[in-house]
């Protein structure tokens, strides 16, 4: 398949709220947070690493998330991030918020099948 | 704020964050790489395509660091690091640019703190805004038809503005108690003259001076000071018969008593006197006057010297007057109330219609910043100091200016080095800025330790060795602060308009120049005209500062060049006072006697004597008449002891000089000036005529009838500056007037400091009780009297020079650049035959341009200015030609001397050298 057709461009904002929910299910290094984003989506999504990394350490400053050096599965150094509480409050609430958004878009974009439901 | 937290915490572990952000994007790239394998790439293509899906590595690296959120931390270090790097390439400049700043911000700084301690400040006690000061105000053109018959305090003002005084009879005060509707309280003091001030105060057997404030029962509850232990006065001990109290000053409390509660209730002698210390005023507590800070507060009844009959004479102006307003009552309208009252009262008091033709007239003035008598001995020589200070601060900043426009013109291709390889305008504009104010940052700080070592040279100064006024000058921060945020601003208008100017540039052009400002000469033409007008902008302003010391130079010689009458040098003068150590009448001028037998027997000792006052500050006049002529109010008086004229080493013309034959019950005698001989009896020989003091109501008693038996050179009296009055010597043991406190002459052989010891023996021994005070030389004693003088010449010269040094270095700097500028092309004149001799010339005549046009603006300035500080000079005008050419004299000699040094390195430029640079 023709990469230029198959991959949605991140809509502004959204890596976050993907970063959060792929750490919502345990600590991961940079590197499988975007793979685990790229895997789940069917690769429609794809990460790059020139915003993964700034996003990362934005929201470690903002203390949603923390990291520290652990060994990765293959027994390197790796610098895993980890939800704090406070990253889970932000993740609920980032969440909601995206679903109301879907929400309001498939019904604008698809009102027949709304309709017909 | 949390976040600011974290931020702030990894800025401190920066390097270690550098070092985690490195392996975690390596860890990345080894990630990616190995998944690549894992899909069949080989191990160097799947190195290579990580790399590429990554990107670039650095951008990366960079924005991740920019959500770290110190990229503006980080920029303003390197910032710093770099300014700081330029200032040691610079060291010279920025060295002279910073020192400049910094002299004229801590100079601005002392000298307004003083001002502002002694002309702004309000009185440290309740509600000061509420407190109002009697005066008044009249035209008074002959004294003897004036209701003020005579007068305890000073008087001010000019022909034009009339005599304006704080004195009243005390019947005035009594006037004003009675307006219970305007003032919730209405009190009064004693104004005494600096010598009478002081008492003698003994604790538990220790005599030593301490000076005193005579003040009315309501003095305190008026102006609103709670005491710090103890009680203060209170109405009921202002009163005739009531037990004798005192009030000590806090720091009073400290250095004798060892603390305010061994103060309290304590058992003195004042005055060989006994008397309770019943309190201590507050620690800020000095009184009502700026410039003093008496140690003793007590009743006013309670002052010996005040006969009975002052409270009710109506004609005996002795005491100030103060009140609090009511709430809700306004200056003006205590004004409106008590001038009709004091009106009508003050013509109850005439005595004829000579009298009643010019009444004074109430003026009832704000008193919340106490009395103003210092501000007004000080206030004048204040503003013409903050003036010199205020150039000098222009000119540094000026000097600030002209390198900071220097730089920017050589840095002009760094500037379009940085532009080209992609630094924003606002990123090279900020870089700019910081130095500049990295430069001024460094100046005001410094600026600061200047301030403080300027206000303690300045108080010794201006005290000129009084040791009864105290100025209580403290660093003025917001004054600081003004001095600095100005030399700020100055760094940033002129660092900034270089610094855009500098970014704008055509960057290809600039690149190309072969020297910074040689093609692009016509853009930076203005660069180099603003910078020629703060050059001549300097020399002006050097020019009016130079002009101000050679006034003050000239006005201090020509004081200290005052013939005197007599021989200043090797007298040692020192007071006793024998009533302070409860000595009275008859027995006072015997033990005087006896201890001037006594100094004069001292070996080394040539003579001795002693007189109410000493010789160049006196100022006594009493009723003086010739047998049936009138009263003359312009002869002065002065009462000597024996020999006062061979110890003084005046020469007498004609007749003798008082000795010991002219003692008490011997004929009395009198000896008379050259000018009173002259004004009185004209052709005629006065030796054998007779000279009358009168006592009583307008002198018609004749208390002492003195036949003149001398006639003396005239000497100076009552002040170098004063016209030599008429004066009348006399015996001070003759009877009426008394004598009380004496000033004792030692004319001595060497130094007479030497013998300050042998004196003090001879005191102790006579009377241990009685103080010894004011000992000094005679020359020492002049020259206080002309302190100010003293202290305004020495400040100006230190200004002038200062002023001087720091415009010939802007000078220097701008000749220096614009010879490296031009090093090409004197390579190119010198190579086609030019002599040196003629370079140098060249170059000079430039500095000689900005010269003539800096004079030229000035020298008008100069000539109108220099009549404000007319009332300083002496001897001379304001616009003195001979103050004026020397200024402009050093100014050129500096100036060429300025320009020379980078022209005569222009003379030396190899022409091979220059040409080659080409």
């Amino acid at each position: 398949m023709d990469p230029k057709t198959s991959r949605v461009e991140l809509l502004q904002g959204t890596l976050d709220l993907l970063i959060l929910r792929t750490l919502a299910a345990g600590p991961a290094h940079g590197h499988a947070i975007a793979r685990h984003i790229q895997r789940t989506s069917e690769e429609l999504l794809r990460v790059e690493t020139g915003s993964l990394y700034p996003a990362l350490h934005r929201l470690e400053a903002k203390g949603w998330v923390a990291a520290s050096w652990e060994l990765s599965e293959k027994g390197k150094r790796a610098r895993y991030y980890q939800l704090t509480r406070l990253g889970r409050k932000q993740l609920a609430a980032e969440h909601s918020r995206w679903d109301a958004f879907a929400r309001a878009m498939g019904l604008i974009l698809n009102p027949v099948e709304g309709e017909a439901k | 704020m949390r976040e600011f937290f974290r931020k702030l915490s990894w800025l401190a572990g920066r390097r270690r964050r550098e070092e985690d952000l490195r392996e975690e994007l390596q860890f990345h790239l080894e990630e990616e790489s190995e998944r690549l394998q894992e899909d069949g790439l080989s191990e160097t293509d799947s190195q290579w395509a990580a790399r590429r899906e990554l990107g670039n590595l650095g951008l990366v690296a960079e924005s991740t660091r920019a959500a770290w959120g110190w990229t503006l931390v980080a920029q303003f270090a390197q910032d710093l690091r770099y300014a700081l790097r330029t200032m040691r390439t610079n060291r010279l400049f920025s060295a002279l640019a910073v020192v400049s700043l910094a002299l004229g911000i801590g100079a601005n700084a002392a000298i307004y703190s003083f001002m502002d301690a002694l002309l702004m400040r309000r009185l440290p006690v309740a509600d000061p805004q509420r407190l109002v000061m009697m005066n008044w105000n009249a035209k008074v053109t002959n004294r003897d038809d004036f209701v003020m018959h005579s007068g305890h305090g000073p008087g001010w003002g000019d022909a034009r503005s009339g005599e304006t005084s704080g004195m009243f009879p005390c019947p005035a005060f009594e006037l004003f108690r009675k307006n219970d509707a305007l003032f919730s309280s209405v009190f009064a003091y004693f104004f005494q003259s600096g010598l009478a001030k002081r008492l003698n105060l003994s604790v538990q057997g220790q005599a030593d001076l301490a000076s005193v404030q005579y003040v009315s029962g309501d003095y305190f509850r008026g102006l609103g000071v709670p005491p710090a232990a103890g009680r203060l006065i209170f109405p009921d001990d202002d009163k005739v018969g009531a037990p004798a109290v005192a009030v000590a000053s806090y720091a009073l409390s400290q250095r004798r008593f060892g603390g305010v509660a061994k103060a309290t209730g304590q058992s003195v002698l004042i005055d060989n006197r006994p008397c309770t210390v019943v309190g201590v005023a507050p620690p800020r507590f000095f009184g009502v006057d700026p410039g003093t800070a008496p140690d003793l507060y007590i009743p006013m009844h309670a002052n010996p010297r005040i006969a009975p009959d002052m409270y009710f004479d109506g004609n005996d102006y002795w005491i100030e007057v103060m009140a609090r307003l009511r709430p809700g009552v306004s200056r003006e309208q205590a004004q409106a109330v008590l001038a009709p009252q004091f009106q009508r009262w003050v013509k109850t008091t005439a005595h004829n219609d000579k009298e009643r033709g010019h009444l004074p007239v109430l003026v009832v003035t704000e008193g919340a910043r106490g009395l103003g008598g210092l501000r007004r001995e000080y206030s004048k020589p204040l503003y013409v100091l903050l003036t010199l200070v205020g150039l000098i601060l222009a000119i540094a900043c000026a000097n600030v200016a002209n390198l900071l426009l220097a730089r920017a013109a050589a840095r002009r291709r760094e500037m379009a080095l940085r532009l080209s390889v992609g630094a924003s305008r606002f990123r090279v504009v900020r870089q700019l800025l910081t130095e500049s104010v990295l430069l001024a940052s460094i100046g005001g700080a410094l600026g600061v330790g200047v301030a403080l070592v300027g206000i303690r040279f300045l108080t010794l100064l201006l005290a000129g060795g009084q040791t009864n006024v105290r100025l209580h000058a403290e660093l003025n921060w917001r004054v600081l602060g003004a001095a600095a945020a100005l030399s700020t601003l100055t760094g940033v208008l002129f660092g900034l308009a270089p610094a855009l100017q500098a970014t704008r540039v055509d960057l290809v052009a600039a690149l190309k120049e072969a020297r910074a400002g040689r093609t692009a000469g016509r853009r930076s033409l203005w660069g180099a005209g603003l910078g020629r007008a703060l050059v001549v902008g300097q020399i002006a302003m050097s020019l009016l500062i130079l002009v101000a010391a050679g006034l003050f130079v000239r006005t201090l010689s020509n004081l200290q060049s005052v013939p005197l009458g007599f021989n200043r040098e090797s007298v040692l003068l020192f007071h006793l006072d024998a009533l302070k150590a409860g000595r009275k009448g008859a027995e006072i001028t015997a033990f005087y006697a006896d201890l001037r037998t006594r100094f004069s027997q001292i070996p080394g000792v040539r003579s001795a004597s002693l007189s109410s006052e000493p010789l160049a500050n006196a100022g006594w006049g009493l009723s003086l008449y010739l047998p049936g002529g009138r009263e003359d109010p312009l002869n002065r008086v002065m009462s000597v002891g024996p020999e006062f004229f061979a110890t003084m080493q005046v020469p007498v013309l004609a007749g003798r000089d008082i000795d010991e034959r002219d003692g008490p019950g011997a004929p009395p005698v009198a000896v008379i000036n050259e000018r009173f001989a002259r004004t009185n009896f004209g052709a005629r020989n006065p030796l054998g005529q007779h000279v009358i003091i009168g006592k009583g109501d307008n002198g018609k008693i004749v208390a002492r009838d003195m036949q003149i038996v001398g006639v003396t050179r005239d000497t100076v009296y009552g002040g170098l500056k004063e016209k030599i009055p008429p004066v009348v010597y006399f015996p001070y043991d003759q009877g009426y007037p008394l004598p009380d406190e004496m000033v004792f002459e030692l004319r001595t052989a060497g130094d007479p400091v030497a013998y300050v010891n042998a004196v003090r023996e001879i005191v102790r021994q006579a009377d241990p009780r009685l103080p010894l005070s004011e000992v000094r030389t005679q020359a020492a004693e002049i020259d206080q009297s002309i302190a100010e003088e003293i202290a305004l010449a020495r400040l100006s010269t230190v200004f002038a020079l200062l002023a001087l040094a720091i415009a010939c270095v802007g000078l220097y700097g701008t000749v220096a650049y614009n010879v490296a500028r031009r090093t090409g092309e004197i390579g190119i004149r010198m190579a086609l035959g030019a002599e040196r001799g003629r370079l140098v010339w060249m170059i000079l005549g430039e500095v000689l341009m900005l010269l003539a046009v800096g004079i030229a603006v000035s020298v008008p300035a100069a000539l109108g200015t220099s009549k404000l500080v007319q009332s300083f000079l002496f001897g001379m005008q304001a616009n003195d030609p001979r103050a004026l050419t020397v200024a402009v004299g050093t100014l050129v000699a500096a100036a060429l001397l300025a320009g020379y040094l980078p022209a005569r390195r222009a003379a030396r430029v190899d022409p091979m050298v220059a040409l080659r640079e080409e």
